[in-house]
């Protein structure tokens, strides 16, 4: 099978998987539901015609045999896994040491080469939109190692 | 109700506060919009969390400010490095670029500043007659007519500029699905959950919308780390001559007019509007051979268009709560947020509201002006800002933002997660403001159409019976099959 015709698939698998959930959704009652429709039925409409459209779509790829997608370079698998250790970080440190270390990282991936500057640009950043949350907005922000120090 | 509006508009301009604001925001959305890849839609994504404490009408003008002068500071760089700061600005590359190297820089800035202040001012004008009007023919409208509405809305993805047709709708409808996630909102059923209680009230649009235009746009920028951009040297901004004025004020015209119907259709913006402007200024105009070359009525035609979609776009978000392109998209969630409820309510409840909202858009129009003409050479250094600098800031802006609008962290990897699915469908070709639309016009689609199906007894086709709505079904199937028709018709004649 070609390339091209993966995303197709992995939408009517997407639309499948929606429909066999939708309809394992529970129904209501005749009199609370009346001449309405059940809770599961918009979205099984939905992804029905989303499906007729994957059809047309793939038929348009057939037709027009459009280039794969040339794949991307490291910078950007990269930055997806800045995100990923952005998570782990703020679930097991502290969010702000999570933005501090993917910021730092990032500039550095992404093609830094002075580490002072990505250095302040990493400390300066978060340091200045905090403030301005917790002082101007009062917006407080989850717990974790640097926030217990702060909020005590 | 005349009066009432005049001295709400006459307001801003006498609220210190608010006219800084303005200041203020113009600086910032002049910055965002010569920044490549930023844009109004991402601005506006990224400004909104900041808006949440903020009086409603401040809120709104900071993003409505944001959008209209995004909007023109793309044309800056189109001229000076031959890179949109916006896509609105794309067509003006084609002619602003040229004329910068033939050594007239400041003269196709002079000439995109001037058109661009002109199209925004006359399409607020219009924004402030045809809203209230739209406004007392939508206090006629029912749920069926509103169904209609947003599958007219809906129908209109297919003619987004990015993206096909097909991908479009697919985009919408997945959008749709989005809204369906929680609980239903007449019998309470669970849809989607998974057991996580905190979406029982559904997707909230501001980390979806942060996740989808912001991070999803840092990811696609990080393509773009190796590109070399050539700049050209610019003296000063140059007022256009009496003899420019001559030559380009039919164009300014026709844009204008061009750039409002566009920004009025649902879903339709500023891209389509700065097309279908040059597009035209070149049709009519008599200098054709010196498009492509350096036109100044090119550059006038794509400028006046996408200025002026900015507040034909307002007109449907503002009164019937469909947003006329991304950016309005995020301006309707800002005024769900703030409790400005889009439709009638607003044009009778909050008139005043509405025309501070108007006249802060006039006052960010004239800003932007003397900004271009003053300032244009400054803002253009602004986009030389290496993008491993700025691209980190903007992923801890949008993560810290999408966590400040509820203090849920759920929020944030909500942000990511659909950061990471709009670039995918970027990837393969997909326009992310559809999926945008769909999720806005979603809960509208579904609620309508139970309402009506409760009002009919359960007979979906009485909806037909009823002009307005028939009126919008049969807009609808012209809008997504029009083109084909029309194609095959023209086929058979030749």
């Amino acid at each position: 099978m070609k390339n091209i015709y993966l995303v197709p698939l992995i939408l009517s698998i997407f639309s499948l998987a929606v429909i066999a959930i939708a309809l394992q959704l529970d129904t209501s009652p005749e009199m609370i539901v009346g001449d309405s429709m059940q809770a599961r039925s918009f979205p099984i409409f939905l992804m029905i015609l989303k499906l007729i459209l994957i059809g047309i779509l793939t038929f348009q790829f057939y037709k027009n045999n459009p280039k794969p997608v040339a794949l991307e370079k490291y910078h950007t698998w990269g930055s997806m896994f800045l995100f990923l250790l952005f998570y782990l970080l703020t679930v097991y440190t502290d969010m702000f040491i999570g933005i501090f270390v993917v910021i730092f990282l990032m500039s550095i991936l992404w093609g830094e080469r002075r580490v002072w500057v990505a250095f302040l640009t990493a400390t300066i950043t978060p340091g200045l939109v905090f403030l301005l949350f917790d002082y101007v907005l009062k917006i407080r922000f989850p717990r974790g190692m640097l926030m217990n120090l702060y909020y005590g | 109700m005349f009066e009432q509006a005049i001295s709400a508009m006459a307001s801003v301009v006498v609220d210190p506060y608010l006219l800084g604001l303005i200041f203020a925001t113009t600086i910032l959305g002049v910055i965002i919009g010569v920044l490549p890849g930023l844009g109004a839609t991402t601005g506006a994504a990224l400004l909104l969390p900041f808006t949440l404490t903020m009086d409603p009408v401040h809120a709104i003008a900071v993003l409505a400010t944001i959008y209209v002068s995004a909007t023109f500071a793309g044309s800056i760089t189109a001229i000076l490095i031959n890179t949109p700061g916006t896509s609105a600005a794309a067509a003006t590359t084609f002619d602003g670029y040229p004329l910068a190297q033939k050594g007239e820089a400041g003269r196709a800035l002079g000439i995109a500043v001037i058109s661009s202040t002109v199209g925004g001012i006359f399409s607020v004008l219009i924004l402030c007659f045809a809203a209230p009007l739209l406004a007392r023919v939508a206090y006629e409208f029912r749920s069926p007519e509103y169904f209609a509405l947003t599958v007219f809305g809906l129908s209109m993805l297919a003619s987004i500029s990015a993206g096909g047709a097909v991908k479009n709708l697919i985009g919408g409808i997945f959008g749709v699905w989005l809204s369906t996630i929680g609980a239903e909102r007449v019998t309470g059923i669970e849809r989607f959950m998974f057991g996580n209680y905190e979406l029982y009230e559904g997707l909230h649009f501001v980390p979806i919308f942060i996740g989808l235009f912001a991070i999803s746009e840092l990811l696609v920028q990080s393509k773009t780390v190796d590109k070399i951009i050539k700049t050209v040297s610019m003296k000063a901004v140059k007022l256009p001559t009496l003899e420019d004025y001559k030559k380009i004020w039919k164009t300014i015209l026709r844009s204008c007019g061009i750039g409002t119907f566009i920004g009025v259709l649902p879903a339709e913006g500023a891209t389509v509007a700065s097309m279908i402007g040059y597009s035209e200024a070149r049709r009519w105009s008599k200098n054709k051979k010196e498009f492509g070359k350096g036109s100044i009525e090119g550059i006038a035609g794509a400028e006046a268009a996408n200025n002026a979609a900015t507040g034909g776009a307002m007109v449907p978000t503002m009164v019937l709560g469909i947003p006329g392109s991304g950016t309005t998209a995020i301006i309707l969630v800002g005024l769900m947020v703030h409790g400005l409820r889009p439709g009638v309510y607003l044009f009778t409840e909050q008139v005043e509201k509405v025309y501070q909202i108007f006249g802060s858009m006039f006052v960010a129009n004239v800003m932007f002006m003397l900004m271009g003409l003053y300032a244009a050479k400054l803002f253009a250094r602004v986009s030389l800002v290496p993008t491993q600098i700025l691209w980190p800031i903007v992923f801890a802006l949008s993560v810290i933002g999408a966590y400040a609008f509820q203090g849920q962290l759920l929020d944030v990897w909500l942000a990511l997660i659909f950061g990471v699915i709009g670039f995918f469908a970027r990837r393969h070709g997909f326009s992310v403001a559809p999926i945008a639309v769909g999720l806005i016009l979603g809960e509208m689609v579904e609620t309508n159409l139970q309402h009506s199906l409760k009002m009919f007894d359960g007979a979906w086709w009485m909806i037909l019976t009823q002009p307005l709505a028939l009126m919008f079904l049969v807009f609808a199937f012209l809008g997504l099959c029009g083109p084909v028709i029309f194609s095959w018709i023209t086929k058979q004649k030749d």
